[in-house]
């Protein structure tokens, strides 16, 4: 399924729960949507970034079964972002049920 | 070559070096990772590196967007550059204020050749001098924040061309030609700014990505 543009807010979802890395972060947005939500984990990374950059989430090296790895957390700005989008989305699925509803 | 390194090549075309690294680390990371879940669910050594390729998806596509968020090799260079032609200026405090001299030179001259009678000549030379200052300032202002550095390009802009049009008077139309061929690299050199801008912290930003 087609979900581009809520892909930052999934990220931020994922890493709310818990701080995690790339790999871990796409398993988890697709078992929490059971599949339906199936991208491609290349497009991952520059969302990562591009919400590093924004201060949305923060970055760290950690060693994981003895490998260095990049993990990710989200910060407090991310968190009142990932508020907002919430309300937003809710919104505007509700909006659109009601109107498919309709016919 | 195997599948991730064509991948690879292909996602990391046009970054920089640094980029390139940070990409090939995280996806580096990624494949093991998938490789690994799909050895575990009993897939041979070979189809866990197809599968573990194909959900990293297009290339192309995972190319355009790290271009986006990361510096490429033109951005790299363009920071590399104007670091060094800050370093050079700033090391020669001689330079430096030569430099800022420039505008007050310009209109010194303007005031020199106004009393000797030639009104015109003095005019342009005044008004070069005041589209040429803010430029030269720069070195001296305390521009060291975003909204400050806004402010400042905003300036820049609006300087550059009120002293055209009012350096080529009523024939600024005719001549708008010639600002726009001039203006064409600096524009360029702007919007490359812009993009470092955007995809660097604000804390790493140097000095000359606030002008």
């Amino acid at each position: 399924m087609n979900f581009k543009g809520t892909l930052p807010t999934l990220i931020l979802e994922a890493l709310a729960q818990e701080p995690s890395h790339g790999y871990r972060i796409a398993q988890k947005i697709k078992e929490r949507s059971e599949g339906v939500l199936d991208f491609k984990e290349g497009t991952l990374y520059p969302a990562l970034h591009k919400l590093e950059n924004d201060g949305m989430v923060e970055s760290y090296e950690s060693v994981e079964n003895g490998r260095a790895r990049r993990h990710y957390r989200i910060s407090r700005a991310g968190r009142g972002m990932l508020a907002k989008d919430r309300v937003e989305w809710l919104a505007l699925s509700q909006a659109v049920t009601t109107i498919l509803g309709e016919a | 070559m195997s599948g991730l390194e064509s991948w690879l090549k292909e996602a990391t075309r046009h970054l920089a070096i640094d980029s390139i690294a940070q990409v090939r680390r995280e996806i580096g990371e990624h494949y093991e990772s998938a490789r690994e879940a799909a050895m575990a669910n009993g897939r041979s050594a070979e189809e866990a590196d197809r599968i573990a390729v194909t959900a990293l998806g297009d290339a192309k596509a995972a190319n355009c967007q790290y271009r986006q968020v990361l510096l490429t090799s033109a951005e790299a260079r363009m920071l590399r550059e104007g670091k060094w032609e800050a370093r050079s200026i700033c090391s020669r405090p001689w330079l430096k204020w030569m430099i800022v001299a420039v505008p007050v030179v310009l209109v010194e001259a303007a005031a020199t050749v106004y009393f000797h009678g030639k009104v015109e000549v003095a005019r342009d030379l005044l008004f070069a001098g005041i589209g040429m200052s803010p430029l030269f300032a720069a070195l001296l202002l305390p521009i060291n924040t975003p909204a400050r550095g806004r402010v400042f390009r905003y300036g820049k802009w609006v300087a550059m061309t009120l002293a055209f049009v009012l350096l080529l008077g009523p024939e600024a139309l005719k001549w708008s030609w010639l600002l726009i061929s001039c203006i064409w690299l600096i524009g360029q050199t702007e919007w490359t700014r812009a993009s470092i801008r955007r995809k660097l912290p604000v804390s790493a930003w140097p000095r000359h990505l606030y002008l």
